[in-house]
């Protein structure tokens, strides 16, 4: 018999015990089947494992859905539906997007100013168009030559149009957006300055609002003033309609962005 | 005399009129960039309608130096 079975220690002259390659053969066998039959058995718990998951991702995202759903319900009995296309208040908006939006980012509602305020502009802009026929009661224009009379009568229409067009654009490109991730002001100021602010929900921590004058009482529209701990301290919200409503939102949002944290379901 | 005076000041108002038509073509131009910008920042349903106006106006404005140039 050898004295150990080790090979390392086995001394070239020792008889190893050898046992006959049938039996090696046989217990290869069974083995690779045991082994077939682990690794059955490992794919089978992966793929219960992979299901399950599945379903609790399944889950999550059914639960994700409902309280969009919810929060969508909530929202549009607070403001309604968007009517006309010019509305300054477009709720859950299919068409409008931004540059800097975020490709999960969902946007909820978006306001410009109050129709009421371009009517200051709508009046000079209607007295400037008017005004080349009222000059032909003054008499001093005639003496002016003719070509003279078109070139001015022409450069002013142009300036009128240029006027107006400014103005517009100044209104329809001055929006304040509410995601579900921020709050955002976006402003562009006589053609050439643009500005960009927004704000996370979580770090939103004073929500007001003002409505002064007869005409903003009348026309139910102010301004809203939300206090951030971001890097801009207050983003602001003018002469929005239904100033009121669009806190009422901001705070469900907002209790909506502290249960996703509680719940951690933050993006 | 006076009608070198007259020709001098012909010539002076056609020079002011090139000139404020061409500032104002600078200006239509200016309007065409930035509607172009604030577009590609804000997608909403009339943008094309703006764009189409702005370029209305630059048109406008070319033509209107033309018209400072031939005319005056």
């Amino acid at each position: 018999m050898s004295r150990s079975l080790d090979l390392d220690t086995v001394a070239p002259d020792d008889q190893v015990e050898t046992k006959p390659i049938e039996n090696i053969e046989i217990k290869k066998k069974e083995n690779t089947q045991e082994s077939v039959l682990g690794k059955n058995l490992l794919i089978a718990d992966e793929t219960e494992k992979e299901l399950i998951t599945e379903e609790k991702r399944g889950n999550n995202a059914s639960d994700t859905s409902q309280n969009d759903d919810n929060l969508d319900k909530k929202i549009y009995s607070i403001v309604g539906h968007t009517t006309s296309p010019f509305s300054s208040l477009l709720i859950k908006p299919h068409v409008f997007d931004f540059e800097e939006r975020d490709s999960d980012e969902k946007i909820i509602l978006v306001a410009r100013p109050h129709w009421f305020t371009n009517v200051s502009w709508i009046i000079t802009a209607v007295v400037l168009a008017l005004a080349p026929s009222l000059l032909k009661f003054v008499p001093i224009i005639s003496d002016i030559p003719a070509k003279f009379q078109m070139m001015g009568i022409m450069f002013w229409y142009l300036i009128t149009f240029a006027f107006s067009f400014e103005k517009f654009l100044s209104w329809y490109f001055d929006v304040y957006i509410i995601t579900d991730e921020r709050v955002i002001d976006i402003e562009f100021n006589n053609l050439l300055n643009k500005k960009f602010s927004e704000a996370k929900l979580s770090m939103i921590q004073d929500i007001t609002s003002r409505v002064t004058g007869v005409a903003q009482t009348m026309f139910n529209y102010g301004s809203v003033y939300v206090q951030t701990a971001a890097e801009v301290p207050e983003i602001c919200f003018e002469m929005v309609p239904n100033p009121e409503k669009i806190i009422k939102v901001l705070q469900i949002l907002r209790e909506e962005e502290e249960r996703e944290a509680l719940e951690g379901r933050v993006k | 005399m006076m009608g070198n005076l007259n020709n001098y000041l012909v010539l002076a108002e056609k020079i002011f009129g090139v000139l404020g038509a061409i500032i104002y073509l600078i200006f239509a131009l200016v309007i065409v960039k930035q509607v172009g910008t604030m577009s590609k920042n804000i997608k909403d349903k009339f943008n094309g309608l703006l764009i189409i106006f702005s370029y209305i106006h630059l048109a406008a404005a070319v033509l209107l130096v033309f018209i400072a140039w031939t005319v005056l």
